[in-house]
């Protein structure tokens, strides 16, 4: 093995610092995307904090208005393109090839460039802070004609298209190479209905991307010529709704982009912790599907006071229902795998279970939004901003905090600690809910998005003011995440190839694994490879 | 076993803290904290509540069946003390039926909630009342500011008059950029977008003043662009929109729409006696009292290179009268008015 590894890369490679600067090895480019996005959930994180320390108090003015306005801009933004969709791709990354048996990404070099591109991208982001008049601040949405040169003069507003279009340029190639690694690389025997649910997850967002990232790099050039060469696609008649369409085409997909993996990983820990199979895998497959299908026909649920037709509005009602159903089957399909199962509360499984109660909240307020008349009142307010923190944070990032504590062990070879982990879940758990119940609140009482600050005292005051100390406390677990992580990575407990009692191949490998992966796959013959083995094992034993 | 008690009043606490809002909001007099949508001063907006409160009764229940299978699934399937190491719990891999009657389930749910909303949509669309009585106003949302046209041409600025039981057709434009006309307590947002109109229908039924603001997001002072709506007696409705000027009006009426138009539009920005604020200060400047340099600034707005910020196109869609309205009340004012201007007053 040695010769063959000098053979594919020189010594200089092999370096601490160049050999991850230089590195094409899927599992080390899922890393650093990893812990790149978490740098960046990190700034905007604290963006959140600055924001809730100015909405904390009526008439407070420690942010100025400004300054808000950038600070909600690319908090939304660098949540969505440099944390969520990048940290799910690292997981996909280090994740795909070891669960499907291969040795490593269709393209690895190519592989290397997304993650690049995507650093790249987040920088540009993150650095229009620094140019004069400082970043972009129309929202997430860029909104037009708000986002055009007359509205929005300063240079933040093109540095956050070139942004956009290198995280974009980085997800398309990803997803590419995603889709090429999952249907030509998998194993001997690993046939599609046996490939694990975290890839069966990253196949539909492998296939959402690939089919909505187009029209949100159209709608930021578009956006861009306006801006800069004098055309007028978003400035004249209708431009102002034909962006909408744009931004949503891609922006309702892009939801689930950061569900459908996120909702793969509790696929894959809630069995492990539960010691049961996943309850109806071809449900939980098919709805993957079936949600990616429904998610494109929905987006003008956005746009319910834009001035549209009623049977438009009432088609747009029913296509966002249609979402509800897959995801309510996956909702009863894992509790159906937690039913007389032996729930093992490790970290991994407490993210999870906070996920599904989390999601259930964030799922029935989405049906709530898409009765447009309903949303007549609660669009673009509070509630809203409640909505899909449940379903993002709640659900997504809940999600992404399982696959961490999972995994942790298989990427580095150590045990995280647990007391740490339990403690984290909890302060974020209790911490989100005093965050977020409240805006829902809020919004029906007439709290519109978007406010550097407000009047009214009383009640909603004391909302905000709850808000925001439960912002803080969400904060506090960050940090004592941070603190297990690093004092984890260098002096955990040494663990071997299967921590858990796993059912996929990913922990047939040595942890961390080589760089080749594996010296033999073994032949696959069911959905759970690893729990055939051992059963093999004890067999041969008995 | 220490660890699963702890984790069990763990997870009690963590409910009960979750549930404080919701209980505190069921207690706490007056819309139920904030739970409950606040009544509504139209029938469209009763309508919409009526709407709100049937699906979220129908949610109430999906919740709170879901939430509680998944804390009867953790309480009474945890992994107990006794529980061998490598024990599996039964190997199911799924049931049919099942999964097609929770696939069947919530579709059937989803139908009904569709239905019933698609029946009562036009009620949410109705006004009620005889609609050839109907009062057309134009709404035009601004930066920062809302402009509203009554039928004879006269203009008031963030303050809209109604007549109290008549059909109003608000007919929503804007010259700037999107924005969304909310006052939550008489029913539904619906955008103002440039390039379009947009109509909403609605029919004041309670006398009161109701407080409103821009919904969607427009720029630097989107959080204080506030409006309000003045629902009055037909008689009262008269007199106010009498002395509200129009074209053909001068002296007092005149006079106050200038200082409406400087109060809601230039003071925003540039601060009461145009000392300077967000924008840089203004008083005395020549631009004030020059009619065409201001029309022109009012139209196009203003990018200083160098300058933090710019100045929106403010006075988009202003008549003549108006800007002169606005000189008119410049020139008197003692703090604003340039010196020796020809005509000058102050």
């Amino acid at each position: 093995m040695a010769v063959r590894s000098e053979a594919l890369a020189p010594s200089w490679r092999e370096g601490r610092v160049t050999g991850w600067l230089t590195t094409v090895d899927h599992k080390r480019i899922g890393i650093l995307y990893i812990v790149t996005s978490f740098f960046f959930f990190f700034a905007a994180g604290v963006m959140a904090l600055l924001m809730r320390l100015q909405l904390a108090q009526a008439g407070n003015d420690i942010i100025t208005r400004n300054d808000y306005n950038q600070l909600f801009t690319i908090h939304g933004t660098a949540m969505i393109f440099l944390f969520v969709v990048p940290i799910l791709a690292g997981f996909g990354n280090y994740l795909v090839p070891l669960m499907i048996g291969a040795r490593d990404m269709a393209f690895p070099r190519l592989n290397a460039m997304s993650y690049w591109l995507f650093l790249l991208g987040g920088l540009v982001i993150l650095g229009s802070f620094l140019v004069d008049g400082g970043a972009a601040s129309s929202g997430w949405t860029a909104y037009t004609p708000l986002s055009t040169e007359e509205f929005s003069p300063g240079t933040g507003q093109d540095l956050w298209i070139l942004g956009l279009h290198l995280t974009s340029l980085s997800s398309l190639a990803g997803a590419i190479n995603f889709l090429v690694t999952i249907h030509n690389m998998r194993t001997a025997g690993m046939t599609w209905m046996r490939i694990p649910l975290f890839v069966w997850a990253m196949e539909a967002f492998s296939v959402l991307l690939l089919l909505v990232l187009p029209t949100i790099s159209a709608a930021v050039t578009l956006l861009l010529l306006d801006r800069q060469a004098g055309t007028s696609f978003f400035t004249g008649e209708n431009g102002a709704v034909l962006w909408q369409h744009m931004f949503w085409f891609f922006g309702h997909p892009e939801v689930y982009i950061m569900v459908l993996p996120a909702m793969g990983i509790l696929s894959e820990v809630i069995p492990v912790f539960s010691r049961k199979p996943i309850f109806g895998y071809k449900a939980v497959a098919f709805s993957t599907i079936g949600i990616a299908f429904a998610s494109m026909l929905v987006w003008a649920h956005h746009m319910f006071t834009v001035g549209m037709p009623d049977a438009l509005q009432a088609w747009f009602m029913i296509t966002s229902f249609s979402v509800a159903v897959p995801t309510a089957i996956k909702i009863f399909n894992w509790l159906a795998t937690l039913w007389r199962g032996h729930l093992w509360f490790r970290a991994p499984l407490l993210f999870c279970l906070g996920f599904i109660g989390l999601f259930t909240m964030g799922g029935l307020s989405g049906v709530m939004l898409a009765v447009f008349p309903v949303d007549y009142q609660t669009h673009d307010t509070y509630y809203v901003v409640a909505h899909f923190h449940y379903v993002l944070f709640g659900g997504s990032v809940f999600g992404i905090f399982a696959g961490i504590y999972f995994w942790f062990p298989k990427m580095t070879g150590r045990m995280y600690d647990e007391r740490l982990g339990v403690a984290h879940f909890w302060l974020m758990f209790i911490g989100f809910n005093a965050a977020f119940l409240p805006q829902h609140m809020l919004g029906l009482m007439g709290m519109q998005r978007r406010i550097y600050t407000y009047d009214r005292e009383g009640l909603f005051e004391w909302y905000n003011l709850v808000s925001s100390l439960g912002a803080l406390l969400m904060g506090i677990a960050i940090l004592v995440f941070i603190w297990n992580m690093t004092k984890s990575w260098r002096s955990g407990t040494r663990v071997g190839n299967d921590p858990w009692g796993a059912d996929t191949l990913e922990w047939y490998a040595t942890s961390p694994p080589a760089p080749h992966n594996f010296d033999r796959v073994p032949y696959v013959s069911s959905s759970r490879p690893l729990r055939d083995l051992r059963e093999r094992l004890r067999e041969r034993g008995a | 076993m220490g660890r699963t008690i702890v984790a069990i009043a763990a997870a009690a606490v963590a409910l009960a803290l979750a549930a404080l809002p919701i209980v505190l909001a069921l207690v706490s007099p007056g819309g139920l904290g904030g739970l409950a949508p606040p009544d509504q001063a139209s029938p469209s907006g009763q309508a919409i509540n009526e709407l709100y409160w049937f699906v979220f009764g129908i949610c109430a229940v999906v919740f709170v069946a879901v939430e509680t299978a998944l804390i009867l699934f953790i309480l009474r399937f945890r992994r107990r003390p006794t529980t061998p190491a490598d024990a599996e719990g039964p190997q199911i891999h799924g049931n049919t039926r099942l999964e097609i009657i929770w696939t069947v389930v919530p579709s059937v749910i989803l139908a009904v909630i569709a239905v019933v909303v698609l029946v009562r949509t036009p009620a949410v669309h109705a006004t009620g009342g005889d609609r050839s009585d109907e009062l057309v106003v134009r709404v035009e949302g601004h930066q920062f500011y809302w402009r509203y046209v009554y039928p004879d041409g006269q203009i008031s600025l963030d303050t809209l008059v109604l007549p109290v039981d008549r059909p109003v057709k608000l007919e929503l434009v804007s010259y700037d950029v999107n924005h969304s006309w909310w006052v939550h307590e008489l029913t539904g947002k619906q955008d103002a977008i440039p390039g379009q109109v947009n109509e909403l229908l609605l029919r004041p039924t309670v006398e009161g003043t109701y407080e409103g603001d821009c919904a969607e997001f427009c720029g630097v002072l989107h959080a204080v662009m506030p409006t309000t709506v003045e629902v009055v007696s037909r008689e009262e409705y008269a007199s106010r929109i009498e002395q509200l000027s129009g074209q053909d009006q001068a002296g007092d009426a005149q006079l106050a729409l200038g200082r409406e138009s400087w109060e809601r539009t230039c003071a925003k920005c540039h601060g009461a006696a145009g000392e300077g604020d967000l924008g840089p200060p203004i008083a005395r400047n020549g631009t004030l009292v020059d009619a065409d340099a201001l029309t022109a600034l009012l139209n196009e707005g203003l990018d200083t290179p160098g300058v933090e910020g710019y100045m929106p196109p403010v006075g988009r869609g202003w008549p003549a009268f108006q800007v002169e309205a606005l000189i008119e009340y410049v020139r008197s004012n003692e703090d604003l008015a340039p010196p020796e201007q020809d005509g000058g007053s102050g």
